[in-house]
This record gives C-alpha cells, sequence and structure tokens, in this order.
C-alpha cells in the first residue's frame, strides 16, 4: 500500500521528504545487494582466496570454508541473473 | 521388423574433446585417465589428433574435480606433444559431429598451430603483502620492471585481469620451450630484486591465454 500510495504521489509530481528519504535508503540497499552478489566480484574473490591459500597466507581448512562459502554465493548470483532478479537475490537464499 | 541394436553412439555416450595435437602416425592411447576413467586417446583429422575420451553427453559443470581430470589429461598429453587447448566442456554427439567440427575449425586450428608451435604458456604473478602500506607509489615501476625483464625472452605475453587490489601484476608469457630456462632465471632476479612482494611463476602450462579455445564450438561453426 505504503508503495503504490508513493508511485501514485510521484506520479502527480508530489514530493514528501519522508518518503524520499525511504528511496534513498531502498536504493542503497539494492546498490548493496546488487554488489554483494555480483558474479564478477564474487569470482575474483574466488581467484583471490586461491591465491591467498597458495602463498600461504590461509590454512587449507579457511580456504576450503571460504571458497565453498563463495561458490554458495555464485550460484545465487548467477541464478538470479539468469532470472533476472534485479535485487531480489534474498529469495534464492 | 526387429529393432536394431543400438550403437554406443546411441546411448547418451559422446566424444570429450580434451586438446589437438599434430597428427600421430599411428592411434595412441594415454591411458583411462579421462572422465569416469575411461580411456584417453587420439582421433585423427588431417594433419591433427584430437585428444579424446567417450564420455556421458551432459552439461559439464565447472566444479574443482572435474576440471581437475581435463586439465590432468591436457598436462599429459603435453609432456609428450605440443597441444592447442580446447575449452573445458567440449563434448560431441558422435565422432561425425566431432569430424565435421574440426573441418569447420581447421584453418583456425591450422593458424593457431603456427603461433604456438613448440611454445608453452607461464604464468607470473605478482602479489603484495598485507602489511606493506605506502607501497602503492612503487607498484607501476615493480610492474614494469617484470614486464620489460620478461617479454623480451617470451614470443608473446598478456596482462591477465587484476582479480585482487593486492595484484600487482598478472601475466601470461608465450615461451619457446628452448627458451624456459632462460625465462626462469630472469623471473629468479626479479624475484630477489623485489624480496619485500610475493612471486607465483606457474607452469608449463598449454596456451590457454594465446589460442581461441573455443576453436570447436558453436560459436565458431563449429558443431557439438
Amino acid at each position: 500500500m505504503f508503495l503504490i500510495d508513493d508511485i501514485v504521489l510521484r506520479s502527480l509530481g508530489i514530493e514528501i521528504p519522508v518518503f524520499d528519504l525511504f528511496w534513498t535508503f531502498e536504493q542503497i540497499q539494492k546498490h548493496s545487494i546488487k554488489q554483494f552478489y555480483n558474479p564478477e566480484k564474487i569470482k575474483n574473490k574466488i581467484k583471490e582466496n586461491r591465491l591467498l591459500y597458495e602463498f600461504g597466507e590461509v590454512s587449507r581448512n579457511e580456504y576450503e570454508v571460504a571458497n565453498a562459502e563463495l561458490m554458495r554465493k555464485l550460484k545465487i548470483a548467477e541464478r538470479a541473473l539468469e532470472m533476472d532478479l534485479g535485487s531480489r537475490m534474498d529469495i534464492l537464499e | 521388423m526387429g529393432k536394431r541394436a543400438p550403437k554406443p553412439e546411441d546411448q547418451k555416450q559422446g566424444r570429450y574433446v580434451y586438446c589437438v595435437i599434430p597428427s600421430v602416425a599411428e592411434k595412441k592411447s594415454f591411458g583411462n585417465i579421462g572422465f569416469n576413467g575411461q580411456e584417453v586417446y587420439t582421433m585423427d583429422y588431417k594433419d591433427f589428433s584430437p585428444i579424446v575420451s567417450d564420455a556421458e553427453m551432459r552439461e559439464y559443470a565447472v566444479s574443482e574435480e572435474e576440471v581437475e581430470v581435463h586439465k590432468k589429461v591436457v598436462e599429459q598429453v603435453m609432456l609428450e606433444y605440443d597441444v592447442l587447448p580446447v575449452a573445458y566442456g567440449m563434448i560431441f554427439k558422435n565422432k561425425k559431429l566431432l569430424t565435421i567440427a574440426m573441418g569447420a575449425g581447421y584453418a583456425a586450428i591450422k593458424k593457431a598451430s603456427e603461433t604456438v608451435g613448440a611454445k608453452i604458456e607461464l604464468g607470473v604473478k605478482v602479489f603484495m603483502p598485507k602489511e606493506l602500506d605506502g607501497w602503492n607509489g612503487q607498484k607501476e615501476i615493480c610492474r614494469s620492471d617484470y614486464l620489460d625483464g620478461l617479454k623480451g625472452i617470451a614470443a608473446d605475453f598478456k596482462e591477465l585481469k587484476l582479480f585482487s587490489e593486492r595484484l600487482v601484476l598478472n601475466a601470461a608469457f608465450l615461451v619457446d620451450r628452448s627458451n624456459i630456462d632462460e625465462f626462469s632465471v630472469r623471473v629468479g632476479e626479479l624475484t630477489s630484486r623485489y624480496d619485500q612482494v610475493k612471486t607465483q611463476y606457474s607452469g608449463p602450462w598449454p596456451p590457454y591465454n594465446f589460442v581461441d579455445i573455443h576453436i570447436l564450438g558453436k560459436q565458431r561453426k563449429g558443431f557439438r
């Protein structure tokens, strides 16, 4: 209902500062989620994790735990991209 | 009329291609080192031999274990032959379709073979340690020193993606087999000069970064 009100008001050219503030927060949240589930960034992290292990900066166990988590995230991000979910990655978790 | 007995080719059994080598006189087996312990062997197409094993027709997932099978086969073949690497997951329904793909990609394969023949790929990654604050200014000097010092010995080189903020250099070098020792000595000298950074020197690898590994794929006129 809140969303509909907001859209209706905006379409009428009426801006309410509180709504704008919520809208800004929403955009920031959406952007953060998209960055968190960006497949390219996750792939970079996977490679970096591997390199840290190869240089002896993390143990085998630390490497494996981090790698499993990153692979899980990558799967979600790629599925979300295929399904064109935008920032609604959370529903795949 | 009775049904004919299904050929192995009808039973979802395809030919998985690991790499391509210059033609060998007789069919050669590399042992049961393929997917599901299948025999890896040579097929023939004009002056090239694709290295294949019989394998299940399916999507090959990018999992560490399966990629390792592909990698191990190519490394084994590389011990004896110059290889043209092929993308992971390249499987053809039957021998005929593989032959058609080889035909479609033949000119490109021939050209790639001339470019990378008798050469291997060596990788160099230079990584800044975590605690090296204030080293950012020297990053570019270090990168240039490594590149300038190594590219003269290589036939070609490619700078690859810097996937970490701590990476100073990530590069692949195409090196003639006869220059490997000289290249290694130079890497050693640079590593001693920059002892505060971590250097990873890897290879020899098949020249993945210097050929189109999708040469047999759909997008390159191949048929799968």
